[in-house]
């Protein structure tokens, strides 16, 4: 019943594009949620946001940690672009007690899967 | 007198233990090792960390993102000027438990303090202060 799949990720082609990028993330359907861990390294709660549109759910991370002025590079590994994550969720879930906590750099959203669509056992009379 | 060069000459290592799987005798034999890998029920996953180095006229910065990781469970040793960054994270999937070990060396240039180095994790990401050798500073000079 996990449908989660993953559409275009990428900026509309049309309008100002900005570099985004796809962060390391990975989906739970446990019995009564979906669980999902997305890793934002360097943003902080209030560069999150978390948007719920008929069955895409999207997640986006400004990254607030890139370098304060008069540092000089000397390597450079991390990336300064902001991450986005959309993912489709064909299973009804129950918006209104959608959660989500940030720690250490990671999100965890929990969606709440509606009850009339969570796995029943039926017995056999 | 001692000779510090003060262009910095800083090496990114991966001098991280890549598990048992290189010197194995099936080294080389990817599917195997896997195989073997797959039997092991909490493999531990070891991975290097991004980092990058940033300086400006007092300090150096090195920052690794490290996701995931609380506070207390990072490791920074100071040894032969080489700087480990080492941290363990408990990754639960649902039912199936592992450890996750990241782990990146960095050895510093003679140009760096040894004393007042400093560490600050935010938001998955460390930072590790790194004090300039006051012979290494900019010097400014004013005519009398």
């Amino acid at each position: 019943m996990n449908t989660t799949g993953t559409p275009n990720n990428s900026a509309p082609s049309v309008g100002v594009t900005e570099s985004l990028r796809k962060p390391l993330y990975s989906v739970v359907n446990a019995k009564e949620a979906f669980e999902i861990e997305v890793e934002l390294p360097g943003v902080s709660k209030s560069g999150v946001s978390i948007d719920l549109e008929e069955d895409i759910l999207s997640v986006r991370g400004e990254r607030s940690g890139t370098a304060p002025d008069g540092w000089k590079a000397l390597h450079r590994e991390l990336s300064s672009l902001n991450y986005q994550l959309r993912l489709r969720v064909t299973t009804p879930v129950d918006v209104e007690k959608i959660v989500a906590k940030l720690e250490e750099g990671i999100l965890k959203v929990t969606l709440p899967i509606k009850a009339a669509a969570q796995a029943r056992r039926i017995e056999v009379a | 007198m001692k000779i510090a060069r003060c262009t910095p000459a800083f090496q990114f290592g991966r001098t991280t233990d890549l598990g048992p799987w290189l010197r194995h005798p099936l080294a080389g034999f990817p599917a195997m090792a896997q195989l073997f890998e797959d039997l092991l029920p909490a493999a531990a996953v070891s991975s290097n960390p991004a980092a990058d180095l940033h300086e400006d006229t007092d300090h150096y910065y090195a920052r690794f993102e490290i996701p995931g990781i609380k506070k207390e469970a990072v490791k920074i040793e100071l040894h032969d000027r080489v700087l480990q960054v080492s941290a363990e994270r408990r990754v639960k999937v649902g039912e199936t438990e592992s450890t996750k070990t990241v782990s990146r060396a960095l050895a510093l240039p003679d140009t760096v303090q040894e004393t007042g180095i400093s560490a600050k994790l935010e938001d998955g990401i460390l930072t590790v202060t790194l004090p300039k050798q006051e012979s290494c500073k900019p010097k400014v000079i004013t005519v009398n």
